[in-house]
């Protein structure tokens, strides 16, 4: 099945003050060069991502096939640092994905970020978050017409809620700012949130099925609930046998009404996989891939890690 | 093209349409990497 690799940002950096340790350079600039040679279509400029600066970045992958995103940083004058999007074509599919980055916070107000913003670098302005990407999703759906739109938004988790419940046009949203690890997709609004794990423990794998227009459904809702009507009818079975053999009309009495609970369970479950499992329309399925020490690590790149952290250094 | 004719194409495309299956695509998502080049685990 064709793929397309995307990272949703702050990638590089473990943290604000990383510029200081002298590994650090080493460390964004192989990460960059692996992202492009691993064949990752973009990634979202996120805060931990400027840490060394706009000009670090487009150094590093000038001529590059991975495009680095963002809709809404700018420079002092007001010009666009990044493109905000880039479209590409896949299994048949036209698919926009634009890049977001943190609206500036102002770092002389107390508690500075806690409504969704982040302190940028001086010289870089991140712009308001839901205009730059109703515009540039507007410019996707009418001039480009692509048939999907993914927005890698390097915000904060209440931005990133508050953008897929109002981004019309929007398919998925995959959030990175505050390390929030794995979870389920949810559906907010509008679009969907997805959570692509963190730290390089882990990769998010949506496998999306498209045919005809509309809202996404997700599958797992059904598979999860054709799984869970497994256990129940396991259960219905035990206490079943259970009954037949039970002579003390008490306990039958409590017997009849668990299995009352669970039969009317059952029904709720095979009602859920019925109504959310469509085999047609436009449907995704949410899974990871854990990058534990069972995946074999690629010789050259493990070399090139050594170089920046032998083994037993504090950061391996 | 004579309507007989368009009919003709119409039953000769009618299974390609029909049999048009739904596109699939597999997205891989990576974030919050946090500068790690060796994770473990």
């Amino acid at each position: 099945m064709p793929v397309l690799a995307l990272d949703a940002g702050n990638a590089l950096f473990k943290s604000l003050a990383d510029g200081q340790d002298p590994t650090a350079k080493l460390r964004a600039g192989l990460l960059l060069e692996q992202l492009g040679a691993q064949g990752y279509t973009a990634m979202a400029v996120g805060q931990r991502d400027l840490v060394l600066g706009v000009d670090f970045l487009k150094k590093k992958t000038k001529g590059a096939k991975l495009k680095l995103l963002s809709a809404n940083l700018v420079d002092a004058k007001g010009q666009r640092l990044f493109p905000a999007s880039v479209v590409t074509t896949a299994g048949g599919l036209k698919v926009g994905i634009v890049g977001v980055s943190p609206a500036s916070a102002d770092p002389k107000v107390p508690a500075a970020g806690a409504d969704g913003s982040a302190v940028l670098p001086a010289g870089i302005q991140g712009q308001p978050v839901q205009p730059a990407v109703a515009a540039e999703v507007k410019r996707l759906r009418e001039k480009e017409q692509v048939d999907l739109v993914v927005v890698l938004a390097a915000v904060p988790y209440v931005e990133a809620v508050r953008l897929a419940q109002g981004a019309d046009g929007v398919d998925f949203v995959v959030q990175s700012h505050d390390g929030r690890g794995v979870g389920m997709a949810q559906r907010q609004g509008v679009s969907t949130l997805v959570p692509p794990g963190e730290r390089g423990r882990q990769v998010a794998k949506l496998e999306v099925s498209v045919e005809g227009t509309g809202p996404f459904t997700d599958l797992s809702e059904s598979n999860r609930a054709r799984e869970s009507q497994k256990l129940v009818e396991a259960n219905i079975a035990r206490v079943s046998e259970r009954l037949k053999a039970e002579k003390d009309e008490a306990t039958r009495r409590s017997l009849q009404e668990t299995l009352a609970s669970f039969q009317a369970r059952r029904d709720a479950l095979a009602r859920t996989a019925a109504a959310t499992g469509p085999t047609v329309g436009r449907t995704y399925l949410l899974s990871y891939v854990q990058l534990g020490a069972d995946v074999a690590s690629d010789s050259a790149v493990q070399q090139q890690v050594e170089r920046v952290e032998p083994p037993g250094s504090a950061g391996h | 093209m004579s309507p007989r004719r368009l009919a003709a194409l119409g039953l000769l495309l009618l299974p390609l349409v029909a049999g048009a299956a739904p596109k699939k695509l597999v997205l891989l998502f990576t974030g919050d990497n946090g500068g790690e080049i060796a994770p473990c685990g």
